[in-house]
This record gives structure tokens, sequence and C-alpha cells, in this order.
């Protein structure tokens, strides 16, 4: 079965979903589940905590532990795998650094946000409910709290469900299950322990990570933002995008291995994230691989007119591989790309 | 991995680990990297070997250790009622059996299909497995990493903690594997 094929085949799972919604009669409607996203998010970028978690993919399962502080409006970060690798991800001020001791390197990249993760808090988007079936319910007590669950189903197999655990209280995601279309789980975060805190010292938010003789690459050096519509020459667009994913930036930069700047085009729907970066081909260093799953992030390349085109995002495998091998540059005659203000594909 | 060890993976592969010893085993696995991987090889050669038509797992296997990963006993935030769950996104036994046991290969394996694979099929799958378990390359996992980190900036809070789980968590070539077992003929 082709990847187009499989995409647009009707989803059982969404049947299931629909059936089970429709069985619940406590079920609040979509707008009180979005309020209840949207204070998620806030949450998540505005509280202090630290918690341990684990996560599960079917591949594996580890544990985490997460650090978040605000201070004078910035969000800073750590996240620590307790496992294994002993790696490790830090969001400073201005830049975000990812120590793999494995490989003996650390990545460096300049902070999208310029710091300022408050103004530019991602909100659940209006129209989230017309590409998701959006439900909230009361849930069962965890961690020893109360718990609301909001389901958020998709309506079609180009991206993942979620199902998450909000502590009442706060907000605060204590449990979410990404799944997809066919009714399987891909990944699972649970939270052991989360505890909100008034301060949080420096030490917290520092790498514990010995980088002596580490590699220090400095992978996204942003050469330029290029604006939020498709440029006109010298570009490039994908001619299939999943419904409702619509361009949100675009800007050139430096990744790892290569002197050449890339494109990078970034979509989203509301909720989940779709990457795409452009690199000229022969002088980019190493060939990324065809595709790659990491939780319920994929990654898919191919080679396009000399070019390394990579779809990155939160979605199912078919979705990235769609999406990255339909780039094309801007002068061929094509359909319109999604992008604002554009009907939806 | 002690010869004790191993028989208990084995006494648990055949259903005959008490509930108790499930979740003493399920917790090593969570320390054991080396565990979680012989755990993967032997549920895979034993769900070949055992299935005569697919590769589902029997439902005392997967409802045994599930119930060791969801009780009390296993350390892990308390599941919702079964009542309140939509029935195919969240109840796959044999799903939940590979996730929190950290099954590197056997997790894909155990939620094909049955109807979809032929005792022929199964045999060759695991040589699939071994060929793509070369690869990629450390320059391309660096490179993929990249990749990562430069899309988290634009994903939301959650999809940020999601990747850079994934980002931290994995090892590619184990999951690439996973892709490519379900890409297979």
């Amino acid at each position: 079965m082709s990847a187009a094929t499989s995409l647009k085949r009707s989803s059982g799972w969404v049947v299931a979903a629909v059936l089970a919604v429709a069985a619940q009669t406590a079920s609040a409607s979509p707008e009180e589940a979005k309020q209840w996203l949207q204070r998620m998010t806030e949450a998540l970028a505005t509280r202090n905590y630290i918690g341990l978690f684990t996560h599960s993919t079917p591949a594996q399962s580890e544990s985490m532990r997460i650090v978040h502080r605000v201070e004078n409006g910035i969000s800073l970060e750590r996240l620590v795998s307790l496992d294994g690798s002993g790696r490790e991800i830090i969001r400073t001020r201005e830049e975000v650094h990812a120590y793999l001791p494995d490989r003996r390197v650390v990545l460096v990249e300049p902070r999208s946000d310029d710091g300022s993760l408050l103004k530019a808090l991602p909100a659940p988007d209006a129209r989230l409910d017309a590409f998701y079936d959006l439900d909230v319910r009361k849930g069962n007590r965890l961690l020893g709290r109360e718990v609301r669950v909001v389901d958020i189903k998709p309506h079609d197999r180009y991206r993942y469900g979620y199902r998450i655990w909000l502590d009442e209280k706060t907000a605060m995601p204590l449990r979410s299950v990404v799944g997809d279309g066919d009714g399987r789980p891909v990944e699972q975060i649970s939270f052991t322990s989360l505890e909100l805190m008034k301060h949080i010292p420096d030490s917290e938010v520092e790498a514990t990570v010995d980088a002596t003789g580490f590699q220090w690459i400095r992978t996204g050096r942003r050469l330029a933002a290029l604006p939020p519509t498709p440029p006109t020459a010298g570009g490039w667009r994908p001619l299939h995008l999943p419904p409702g994913f619509r361009l949100v930036a675009s800007r050139l930069q430096v990744l790892p291995g290569s002197p050449v700047p890339a494109q990078h085009l970034i979509f989203s729907d509301g909720m989940a994230a779709i990457s795409i970066f452009i690199e000229p081909g022969a002088a980019s260093g190493p060939t990324p691989p065809e595709s790659s799953s990491m939780g319920s992030a994929n990654a898919y390349s191919t080679s396009i007119k000399g070019h390394v085109v990579t779809a990155v995002g939160e979605v199912p495998v078919d979705t990235v591989r769609e999406v990255a091998t339909s780039v094309v540059p801007m002068g061929m005659p094509t359909a319109p790309i999604a992008a604002p203000g554009a009907p939806d594909r | 991995m002690t010869d004790q060890i191993r028989e208990q993976v084995s006494a648990l592969l055949d259903g005959e680990l008490s509930r108790d010893e499930i979740g003493l085993l399920v917790r090593r696995m969570e320390r054991d990297p080396e565990l979680r991987r012989s755990f993967g090889s032997y549920s895979l050669i034993g769900e070949t070997l055992r299935a005569p038509g697919g590769l589902t797992a029997r439902p005392s296997f997967a409802a045994r250790v599930s119930a060791a990963i969801d009780g009390p006993e296993s350390g892990r935030v308390p599941d919702v009622p079964a009542a309140a769950r939509s029935p195919a996104f969240w109840r796959r036994p044999a799903f939940a059996t590979a996730i929190a046991a950290g099954v590197a290969v056997a997790g894909f394996l155990l939620v094909q299909p049955s109807t979809t694979t032929s005792p022929t099929s199964l045999v060759a799958r695991p040589a699939l497995v071994y060929r793509a378990a070369a690869s990629p390359t450390p320059a391309q996992s660096q490179r993929l990493a990249g990749y990562l980190v430069a899309h988290s900036q634009f994903s939301s809070p959650m999809g940020r903690r999601s990747v850079w789980s994934g980002l931290l968590a994995a090892d590619p070539s184990l999951q690439r594997v996973a892709y490519e077992i379900q890409d297979a003929p």
C-alpha cells in the first residue's frame, strides 16, 4: 500500500473514538476542552516546576527529570535522561544546548523566541476542532491530585491523537499518551513526581555533564528570518500538506556539518508542528538517514533536484514522508501551498 | 545478565511468572538496557515461533504484564478506569506491554495484524531487523539531532517535551529498525 493510500484510507480509530465519545454522557464541549488546553499551555510555560517522568515508546522506556524556571518573563528549562546515555538538553536565556555525551558533542542553537517565551506563548489554534474531536471529562486521581482528562482525536491519519491528564488545580499535565491513526499509542509520558515551586536555584538549570573535550557545534546560526509567507522566488514549498497545517515561520540557518545555510519552513495545525529543511546536497556533509522515529517525532529525508529535503514533526511517519517528497522549487507549475490566509487543501 | 534473570525472562514469556515477580522484573528492565534488549530478542523469537498465523501476543502474556505495569506495585502513575477509555486507542494490551517493558523490536511486531502476516514472513522479519540495525552512522545521528533541536523551537511546550525526550532517549538505529519492519513486504 502506498503512503498516499495509507494516509487516505478510512480510520477505524476515528470510528471507535467517536463511538466512545458518544457513550460518555458527561462529555463537555469542545470549547471547554480548548480552555483546558490553553490553561495547560500557560501552566507549562509560566510555572516553576521540577518533575520526574517516564518517557515510553514502543522501542524503549526511560526516566527523565525536567526542571522549568521562569525569571523575568524568560523560560529556562533543563531535561535530563536518568538512564543510559546521560544526554541532557538545556534552554538558557539565549540558546538551546543539547549535550550528547555518547557522541562527545554539544549542539548549540540560538533560541528562536529571543529568550522571551511568554511573548511568543503558543496557544491552541481556534480552528483546532476543525481537525480534531475535543472532549474533556473528570478523571481518576493521579499523584494525589484531582484530574481532568482531555481527549484530542484527529479527523484523519495525517496527525496523531492525544489523551492528556491535567491537574485540575494547576492544569499541569500529569500524564499524556500520543496515539497513531490505528489507535496504537506511540508515546507515553507519565509523571511519577511533580513539584511546583516558588523558587528554583540556578544549579538546577545548569548542565551536570562534564563537557571537557567535547565538540561544540553551533547548529543554528540564524542568518535571516524570511517573511512568514512563501518567498516569491528562490524558495521551496511542499505540494502536499495535511489540511489545517499553515506556514507559521521560515528562516535560513546553518545545520551541523553544513557550511551552507538551509531553508527552514515551519508549519503548524495548532497542536503539532512540521519542519522542512532544504539544503544543497553535495556540500552539506553526511546524508541524513532516510527515516527515523524518536517517540512521537518522525523524520524523513529525500533528495530532490540536488538538495537534501528533510521533514521533521510530531506527526506520523507517513505524513513527514509525503510532505518531504512533495517539496519542489518555487518556479515549478504546481498547486498552491497552504499558507496563512490561504484555504486549506 | 545472570542465569536466574534469564530464567525469569523465559518464565515471563511462558506466562509462568507471578504478578509480583512480573512487577520486579519490569522494574529491573527499566534500569537495565541489556535486560531490555534481551527481553526484546527473547520475545521476538518466542512470539515468532508460537504465532501460527500472526504476531499477536497471547492474551494471558499481555494481560499479566500489563496488569503488573498498571498496578500499584509498578511505581507508575495509576491508570484511568477501563470503562472510561476508548477501545482502540488506549486499550492495546500487547502495546502496553511493549511500551512499559521497553522492548526494542518486539513492540512493533506484537501489534502487527495477524491476518496480514504469513508464517513465511514471520521468519523473514528478524533478518530485516539485523540488516537495518547497522545504520544510521554517528554523523547521521548528529545531523538528525540538529534537525530535532531546530524543530523543537517551534513546537508547543508539550510537543517540545516530546521531541526532547525522544532525542535524549533514542538510539536512532533501534527505532529506525521498527520503521523498516512496518514497511517490510
